[in-house]
């Protein structure tokens, strides 16, 4: 809290994006709606005095609670409620400057008959302050990011959905995507604008109140009038096979059920609007006989694939060292070392575990192809293979696969790497600099008074600045750069190939650009920074040592100000600091803790 | 003009800028009376006037002013207050003004900091 730099809601100067009644309606709202919560903990600590005197803290906290409540309901013009609440903040004062006089219980008595009228004064203030719900669009963030080198950026989707909240939020979301996303409550408003612009797709709800079936009928008729190539994903609650068998009839191309999972969305969305075509997909071809893995690997190439032909079985692990196979098409009967060996040496090493592997083989017998798959394979392919045959069989399973990897390894919210991936990674690039003699940084990064933002704008808001954080990292680090949610509000970078002041460097500018990055909420505009931590290989040899060194230097970080960057050095008592280092960084914690609710609970 | 302005309650200090920006001052707020000294401490910042709650936790609106005479920082300084104004500004004539937090604020800001 002592730094100005670091605090969490920032007014973007000079230049209101909305008329100062707007603004100021929407904050009064956002007071009004924030009260209630307030009244509850002033409420929860009288009832928990029953008999006992308060003491001096609690009394002093709630006097101060009273006192903002007086001020900013002043301020916004709430008289009643000020009023109220400066008897209250007499009631408790007196009592603080004198406690002979008053009782807890008549203290008691008092305070909560002033707590029933104030909360009475917010509901009926509640009642005037709204005259206007907003539109569900205005809501929405409009493009957070400052750089549009996006490929997303320009593509239009329309969302419909009778639900404003939940059309608001999702449209939100994905605008932190990078979508454009117009937000429509009837379909009416939607067949209208679909005239206007085709979108690059849409995003239908099933249910609508005026038919149960009104999101797949829409569909229907906007290709009936002749728009054909509009790709739709469904949305709905209903999990039911007829639910689900309308939408594909009425031709969806996809089916999420709600509460909405974005990043699932995304992928959709990414797939259906994607005029690229995604990364070619990468086969390792294991086959004794070298020119029938050079034919089954020009087969899958001239597909489209890239492969990679190998025969002999002992240069498949060095070979995955650095060809990121998607999948592996393995002969079953080698000389040297079988399909089933290989696949169990692959399957014992944990980065290895799910690479689908898939034998190739002329074994005909059902029994013999089972008792091998047992060994850890996905699949059979029997030869002589139709070359058509081949590229549909992996084709199939290797897409398959990728999506089942990035649901098993993502995070649901960010798409980043989850903290287990991310781990693992680092593992790897660790082994990896070993054995090359390579240079090694890993930087956690963690949003600067994340707990402010969710309380003052909500965890809806709070999510989207996780999701803009996640996709500055993910747009601006290099390929082989490994972005993970570490947890909560807390990121961790793999940085290869690169110097500590280099390292920090990155982090620095990425640092910059976020904190530029706008967002709005309930119309007000406000920013965001991040503080981090970075440490580098050798200095720190073990995947725990780069960690616990880049926690530390985070919380150097967050100590010294927010909004920062530090490096982890070298510490030669590192095992004597290492006790210090955790009683302080507890204190740090809890004091950070106290400042941020302090601040957010009044005066 | 570059107003900072210093309020721990995030309500009352957004709503003093909101009313500020409007009409096209540049404001920053902060949540503590530490943290406008911190800021002050920088030279560079070049605030202009600085409009502080009275009442915040550790240090209060009237005695950052004091830090800040006591640091030879003359920067015109207005004080908010939830309670009667008259009294506080008598204890310490030497701040611009001592304004009472309420609805008028929406008005009496803005004129007040144009004629300072």
């Amino acid at each position: 809290m002592s730094n100005p730099s670091s605090k969490p809601i920032q007014e973007s100067a000079a230049k209101p994006p909305e008329s100062f009644q707007a603004r100021k309606a929407k904050l009064r709202q956002l007071f009004l709606s924030q009260l209630p919560g307030r009244l509850a903990d002033a409420r929860r600590v009288v009832a928990d005095w029953r008999g006992l005197e308060p003491d001096r803290t609690e009394l002093e906290a709630l006097r101060v609670l009273f006192h903002t409540l007086k001020g900013s309901g002043a301020t916004f013009g709430f008289q009643p409620i000020a009023d109220r609440a400066q008897d209250a903040e007499h009631a408790v004062r007196q009592v603080l400057e004198d406690e002979e006089t008053t009782t807890a219980g008549t203290l008691r008595n008092t305070l909560t008959g002033i707590l029933d009228d104030l909360e009475h004064l917010q509901r009926t203030a509640e009642g005037q302050a709204a005259p206007d719900p907003p539109p569900a669009f205005e809501l929405a963030p409009r493009e957070p990011h400052p750089e549009r080198g996006s490929d997303r950026s320009q593509r239009l989707i329309y969302l419909c959905d009778d639900d404003p909240a939940l059309a608001a939020q999702l449209a939100g979301q994905l605008g932190c995507f990078g979508y454009r996303v117009q937000a429509f409550t009837t379909l009416t408003e939607l067949a209208e604008a679909v005239t206007q612009e085709t979108p690059a797709a849409l995003i239908l709800d099933i249910v609508f109140p005026e038919d149960s079936n009104g999101g797949p009928k829409m569909l229907s008729e906007l290709t009936g009038r002749g728009e054909e190539d509009l790709p739709c994903i469904f949305i709905s609650c209903r999990d039911d096979f007829q639910g689900r068998l309308q939408a594909v009839r009425a031709g969806g191309s996809a089916y999420c059920t709600k509460p909405i999972k974005t990043v699932e969305m995304l992928e959709f969305l990414d797939r259906l609007t994607n005029p690229n075509p995604p990364e070619p997909i990468n086969v390792l071809v294991v086959d004794d006989d070298q020119e029938l893995a050079q034919f089954h690997a020009t087969v899958l190439e001239e597909a489209g694939m890239v492969a990679k032909a190998v025969s002999d079985p002992e240069q498949v692990l060095e070979l995955l060292d650095h060809f990121d196979a998607d999948l592996v098409l393995m002969d079953m009967y080698m000389p040297e070392c079988s399909g089933p060996e290989l696949s169990q040496i692959l399957r014992q090493i944990p980065g290895h575990v799910s690479l689908p592997i898939i034998y190739v083989s002329s074994e005909t017998n059902v029994e013999r192809q089972h008792q091998a798959m047992a060994a850890g394979a996905d699949g059979f392919l029997t030869k002589p293979i139709e070359p058509a045959q081949l590229v549909a069989e992996v084709n199939l399973r290797a897409e398959r696969m990728r999506i089942l990897h990035s649901l098993m390894v993502r995070d649901g919210l960010t798409g980043l790497f989850n903290h287990n991936a991310i781990m693992q990674f680092l593992e790897i690039a660790v082994a990896n600099a070993r054995r090359a003699d390579a240079m090694l940084c890993f930087a956690m990064i963690d949003v600067d008074h994340f707990k402010a933002v969710n309380d003052t704008y909500g965890h809806p808001t709070g999510d989207q600045v996780l999701m803009a954080l996640s996709r500055t990292l993910r747009l601006r680090l290099r390929e082989d750069d490994m972005v993970g949610r570490y947890g909560g509000e807390e990121f961790a970078v793999v940085l290869n190939g690169v110097t500590l002041a280099q390292a920090k460097d990155i982090i620095d500018d990425l640092r910059n650009s976020f904190a530029a990055v706008t967002f709005y909420a309930d119309g007000q505009e406000f920013r965001c920074t991040f503080s981090s931590g970075v440490s580098d290989f050798p200095t720190f040899a073990t995947p725990d040592a780069m960690t616990e060194a880049a926690d530390r230097a985070l919380y150097q970080a967050k100590h010294s100000g927010r909004n920062r960057v530090e490096i982890a050095l070298a510490d030669p008592s590192a095992s004597a600091e290492d006790d210090t280092f955790s009683a302080h960084r507890q204190a740090t914690d809890a004091a950070t803790t106290d400042a941020d609710q302090r601040s957010h609970d009044g005066e | 003009m570059k107003i900072l302005i210093v309020d721990d309650d995030p309500f009352a200090g957004e709503m003093a800028s909101v009313i500020l920006e409007s009409d096209g001052h540049d404001c920053t707020l902060v949540e503590s009376g530490l943290a406008a000294l911190e800021l002050l401490g920088d030279d560079s910042d070049g605030f202009e006037v600085i409009i502080s709650d009275m009442n915040m936790p550790l240090l209060s609106g009237l005695e950052l002013f004091r830090e800040l005479r006591d640091q030879g920082i003359a920067t015109p300084f207005v004080l908010l207050t939830g309670d009667d104004p008259a009294p506080l500004h008598q204890q310490e004539p030497r701040l611009e003004a001592c304004l009472m937090k309420d609805a008028s604020l929406e008005h009496r800001l803005p004129s007040l900091v144009e004629h300072l």
